[in-house]
C-alpha cells in the first residue's frame, strides 16, 4: 500500500504534535501532583482542614491543611498564612520553617502553609516560570512547587468578564476572582477561591484568633514593599514591632495602614469582618518585576537581576537592589523575625492572651545557616510526623 | 450550578476541538495543517485537565 | 556574557527568523511560531515543550470567545437576520445621515465596550454596519477604517477595558474611577472618526439598495432577530446586577447560549456542524495568531528579551517616554497584543505614578492608543479581520492610509490625557 504525499505529511505532523502534547502534558501533570513533605515538630497538636470550619469546601482542591501547634487555649492565638500567592515562595517557606521548628510555650500557633493549594499547582501562561524550585539542605534537596498568583483554572473555570467583589461590589479585573488576596472575606456560595476565604474567616471566628499574618512578596517596582500593612486597629502593634525589628533583628521594615478603598485584601477585610488584627507582610522578590531578565529558578532564589537593577538606577524601584540581589534566605528571614517581634509586642500588651514561642530561626540565623539547615529530613522522621502539601 | 457550567465549557472545548480536527483532515495546505494542530494543543491540554 | 548582550542576541535571532520566515512565504502565524522556536534554541533551551505549550494556553479563553461569538454571527447571517436588519435600518433612516451615523456609532461601540474585545465588535455588528455604509456610497476601504477604529475604541470604552484592567491588576490598583476618563474620549474619538471618514456619504438610494440586499426568509421578524441579542444583553446584565446570586457564565458560554437562541429561532433549517466548521476555518488566522503570540511572549519572558524591551523603554527620560508613547504603545500592541499591558503598561503606570501623575487618567489615555496597534504588523489581527469582514480587496497599505487621520487624532487625545492627567483627576469620580 502506498501513501499519498499529503497523507504522509499529515501523519508526520500528527506524530510531532503528539510528542509535544505528551511531553508538555506530562510536565504539567507532574508539577500539579508534586508532593512536598513537611515534617511536623513536637508541638503539633492537631492537623485540621478548612472543611472542618466550612463543610462547603469539602472535596475541593482548596480544602487546605491547618497545622495547630500548641494547645494552651487560655493563651492567645495567631494564624499564619503562607502561599495565598504561591508564586511568592518566601511566605510558604517561612510557614514551613515555623511548623517544623517552633516550640509553643503559651497560646497557640495555627499555620496554613498553602493557603491557596490550587494556585500552587499552576504556573502563569506567558510568565515562563520554572515548574518547581529546590532548596539545598544538609540531607539533600527539597523540591517545592513554583505556583502562581491565581487559582488554577482546572479548579475554577470560567472567569466572569468583570469580577465584582463581595460584599463591597467593587469592580476588579476578571482574573482577580481567582486571586485569594482579592476575595476576602469570602462568600459561602461563591467560587472556590471565595469559599476558601470564607472558610478561613470561619476558622478565625471559631478558633478565636487574635492575630492573622498573611505572608507575601512584591516586585520592587511596586510601592508597597518591605513593609507591614496593617488594619488600623493594629497600628500600635505594627509600629512598635517595626521599631523592635530595627533595633533587635538587624534590618528595617516600614508600616502602612490598610487603605479603605482597596477591597478584598486580607489586611482590610479580616479586620473589618472579624475581631482579629490582620497584618500583611511584603518582602522584595525581583522575580516578579516586569522588567526582569531571564526567568528561572536562580532568579527566584537569588533575586539577582541586571535589568531590574538598571530600573533601580533610574529611580524606578521602591526598594534597593544591588549585585547581592535578594536571596531567599534574607526574604524568609525577614518574615520570620517580623512574626517573632509582632508576637512579642502582642504578648507584652495583652498579658491575658499571651503567645510565647521559641526555636523559630531569626533573620540572622537564616543568613548564617540558610533555610535548608532548618528543613527536616522526611526519610528520618518518625512515622506519623510527615505530612504532604 | 457552577459544576454544570464548567462541564459545558469542557463540552465546548470538545466540540471546537472536533471542528479543528475535521478541518485539519480536509485541508490540503501544509501551513494550515500545522496551524490547526498548534491551536488544538491548548484545547486538548485543558480538555484532558492537564493545564 | 552580560544579560543585556545575551538578550540582545536572542532578540536579533527572533527578529531575523521572523523576517526570514516571511521571506520564505510562511504565514504570519507560523513565522511568529518559528521566531519563538529560534529564540528558545539560541537561548539554550532547545525545544522547550512545556514552555511552548504554556504560552499557547495564554489566550485560550479569548479564543473561545472568538469562536462562540463568530458562530453566533454566522448563524444569524445564515438565518437571514443580517439582511433583515440592514433592510429595516435603511427603510427607516435612509434620508437622515446624522441620525444614521449616531446609530451606527452606538451599534459599533456597544459589543466591544461590554466584552473588552474590538474583534467582537467587528464580528457582531461590523458586517451589518459595513453594508449600511456601503449603500451610503462610501468606498469599502473607508468603511473598513471606520469599523476598525471604532472597534478599537469600543474595546477601550468602559465598562470593560482589558488594557486598563490588566494594568490596574498588575499594580494592585482597583479598577475604579476609569468610567469617565475612558467613556468621554472613546465617544469623542468614535464620532470624529465616522464624521471625518464618512463626510462624503450620500443619502441612500433606497430602491437600488433594497433590490441588491438579499431578501430574508419570509418568517424572519424583529423577534427572531432581536431575541438572541436580548438574551446576550440579559445574561451580561444579570451578572452585573445580581453578581452574588446569578451564576458566573463567562463570555464564551453567554455567546454560545446566544448562538443557540439564534439557531432555534431561525426561520430556515440551519446546519450547525457545517456552520461551525466554516467558523473554525474563518477564525484560523485569528486564533492561530493569538496562540503563536502567546508562545512568543512566553519565550521572550523565558530568555529575558521581554525584560530587555521593557527596561529599555521605561528607563528613557520621562519626557521621551511620554513623547514616544504614540510609537511604543501601538508597536507593543502589534507584537504582544494584550500582553502589552503587563509588559509595558505596568512599568509605565508605575513610572507615571512616581512622577506625580494621575495613574488612572494616564492609563485611560494609554488605553485609547493601544488598540490602534491592532492594525500594525506583525499581528495586525483586528485590521486583517476587519478587511475580511468588510470584504475589501484593496491593499493593506491603503487601509492603513485611511486610518491615519482619525488614528492621529486619537493618539493626540490619548497623549494629552497622559500629559494633563493630574489636571484631569476630577474625571475619576466612578
Amino acid at each position: 500500500m502506498k501513501l499519498a504525499p499529503g497523507r504522509f505529511r499529515k501523519i508526520i505532523i500528527v506524530v510531532i504534535f503528539f510528542v509535544w502534547f505528551i511531553l508538555s502534558g506530562q510536565s504539567f501533570y507532574q508539577s500539579r501532583h508534586l508532593k512536598e513533605p513537611l515534617v511536623v515538630g513536637e508541638e503539633l497538636f492537631q492537623v485540621k482542614r478548612l472543611s472542618d470550619y466550612f463543610p462547603g469546601i469539602n472535596g475541593s482542591f482548596n480544602d487546605a491543611k491547618i497545622y495547630i501547634l500548641g494547645q494552651n487555649k487560655n493563651g492567645g492565638s495567631i494564624l499564619i498564612l503562607g502561599g495565598a500567592h504561591p508564586e511568592e515562595p518566601a511566605g510558604r517557606l517561612a510557614a514551613w520553617l515555623i511548623i517544623e521548628n517552633v516550640r509553643v510555650k503559651k497560646g497557640r500557633v495555627l499555620v496554613i502553609p498553602t493557603a491557596n493549594p490550587s494556585a500552587s499547582t499552576s504556573t502563569r501562561p506567558g510568565g515562563a516560570y520554572p515548574p518547581d524550585y529546590s532548596i539545598k539542605t544538609p540531607w539533600g534537596e527539597q523540591k517545592f512547587r513554583q505556583g502562581d498568583r491565581w487559582s488554577n483554572p482546572l479548579d475554577q473555570w470560567p472567569d466572569p468578564e468583570v469580577y465584582i467583589h463581595y460584599p463591597s461590589r467593587q469592580q476588579l479585573a476578571y482574573m482577580d476572582i481567582r486571586n485569594q488576596n482579592r476575595t476576602w472575606p469570602g462568600r459561602p456560595n461563591g467560587t472556590m477561591t471565595e469559599k476558601t476565604c470564607y472558610a478561613m474567616t470561619q476558622l478565625i471566628l471559631k478558633e478565636k484568633i487574635d492575630l492573622v499574618i498573611d505572608l507575601h512578596e512584591a516586585e520592587l517596582q511596586y510601592p508597597v514593599i518591605s513593609t507591614i500593612v496593617v488594619h488600623p486597629k493594629g497600628q500600635d502593634i505594627a509600629a512598635l514591632a517595626s521599631m523592635m525589628i530595627s533595633s533587635e533583628e538587624g534590618f528595617n521594615i516600614g508600616v502602612e495602614f490598610s487603605p479603605e478603598a482597596l477591597r478584598g485584601l486580607s489586611h482590610r477585610e479580616i479586620g473589618d469582618h472579624t475581631p482579629a488584627i490582620p497584618f500583611l507582610m511584603e518582602t522584595p522578590e525581583p522575580f516578579l518585576d516586569a522588567t526582569r531578565g531571564k526567568t528561572d529558578q536562580e532568579l527566584l532564589l537569588t533575586g539577582k537581576d541586571e535589568f531590574v537593577m538598571k530600573a533601580g538606577k533610574h529611580g524606578l524601584l521602591f526598594e534597593k537592589l544591588d549585585k547581592n540581589g535578594w536571596p531567599i534566605d534574607v526574604r524568609v528571614g525577614r518574615h520570620l523575625s517580623s512574626i517573632i517581634q509582632i508576637i512579642k509586642v502582642w504578648t507584652e500588651s495583652n498579658a491575658d492572651r499571651p503567645i510565647l514561642i521559641e526555636n523559630v530561626p531569626h533573620y540572622q540565623d537564616l543568613i548564617k545557616n540558610g533555610i535548608g539547615f532548618y528543613l527536616k529530613d522526611p526519610s528520618k522522621a518518625e512515622s506519623g510526623r510527615v505530612f504532604y502539601e | 450550578m457552577s459544576a454544570i457550567i464548567t462541564i459545558l465549557y469542557y463540552f465546548m472545548l470538545g466540540f471546537f476541538s472536533a471542528c479543528f480536527i475535521w478541518n485539519f483532515r480536509k485541508t490540503k495546505d501544509w501551513q494550515q495543517e500545522i496551524l490547526y494542530l498548534i491551536i488544538l494543543l491548548p484545547f486538548l491540554l485543558r480538555l484532558f485537565r492537564l493545564k | 556574557m552580560s544579560s543585556t548582550a545575551s538578550a540582545l542576541i536572542i532578540l536579533v535571532a527572533i527578529t531575523a527568523t521572523y523576517l526570514l520566515a516571511r521571506l520564505f512565504r510562511l504565514s504570519t502565524e507560523l513565522s511568529l511560531f518559528s521566531a519563538a522556536l529560534s529564540g528558545a534554541i539560541i537561548g539554550g533551551y532547545g525545544i522547550p515543550a512545556r514552555h511552548l505549550a504554556e504560552g499557547a494556553m495564554t489566550y485560550l479563553d479569548i479564543c473561545l470567545i472568538f469562536l462562540t461569538a463568530t458562530l453566533f454571527m454566522n448563524l444569524l447571517q445564515a438565518a437571514g437576520g443580517v439582511a433583515f436588519a440592514v433592510r429595516a435600518i435603511l427603510q427607516k433612516f435612509y434620508r437622515r445621515k446624522f441620525i444614521l451615523f449616531l446609530l451606527l456609532t452606538l451599534l459599533l461601540l456597544i459589543p466591544g465596550a461590554l466584552t473588552g474585545a474590538g474583534s467582537i465588535t467587528v464580528l457582531i455588528t461590523g458586517s451589518l454596519v459595513a453594508v449600511v455604509l456601503r449603500y451610503m456610497g462610501l468606498p469599502d476601504i473607508k468603511i473598513a477604517a471606520i469599523i476598525f477604529i471604532i472597534a478599537g475604541l469600543s474595546a477601550a470604552a468602559p465598562p470593560v477595558s482589558l488594557w486598563a484592567m490588566l494594568t490596574a491588576a498588575g499594580i494592585n490598583m482597583p479598577y475604579v474611577g476609569f468610567f469617565l476618563p475612558l467613556l468621554i474620549p472613546c465617544l469623542l474619538g468614535a464620532l470624529f472618526t465616522i464624521f471625518i471618514l464618512g463626510w462624503k456619504a450620500q443619502p441612500v438610494d433606497l430602491e437600488k439598495a433594497l433590490a441588491e440586499i438579499p431578501v430574508p426568509p419570509e418568517k424572519m421578524n424583529w423577534w427572531r432577530l432581536g431575541l438572541p441579542f436580548l438574551v446576550f444583553l440579559a445574561l451580561i446584565l444579570a451578572g452585573r446586577i445580581f453578581p452574588f446570586s446569578f451564576p458566573i457564565l463567562g463570555l464564551p458560554l453567554i455567546f454560545a447560549l446566544t448562538a443557540l437562541t439564534a439557531y432555534w429561532l431561525s426561520p430556515v433549517r440551519l446546519n450547525l456542524w457545517k456552520i461551525s466548521l466554516k467558523t473554525a476555518d474563518q477564525l484560523l488566522p485569528l486564533i492561530g495568531t493569538l496562540t503563536c503570540v502567546g508562545i512568543l511572549i512566553q519565550i521572550m519572558t523565558l530568555t529575558g528579551v521581554r525584560g530587555l524591551i521593557s527596561v529599555s523603554v521605561v528607563t528613557l527620560p520621562a519626557i521621551i517616554v511620554i513623547a514616544t508613547l504614540f510609537l511604543t504603545l501601538p508597536v507593543s500592541e502589534a507584537v504582544l497584543m494584550w500582553g502589552a499591558a503587563p509588559v509595558l503598561g505596568v512599568p509605565l503606570a508605575l513610572l507615571f505614578n512616581t512622577r506625580g501623575m494621575n495613574p488612572i487618567v494616564a492609563l485611560a489615555g494609554m488605553s485609547l492608543i493601544w488598540p490602534l496597534g491592532d492594525a500594525l504588523p506583525p499581528t495586525a489581527i483586528i485590521g486583517r479581520l476587519t478587511m475580511e469582514v468588510v470584504g475589501t480587496r484593496k491593499s493593506y497599505y491603503q487601509f492603513l492610509k485611511q486610518c491615519l487621520i482619525p488614528g492621529a487624532l486619537i493618539i493626540l487625545l490619548g497623549m494629552l490625557m497622559v500629559i494633563f492627567s493630574h489636571k484631569l483627576s476630577f474625571l475619576t469620580v466612578f
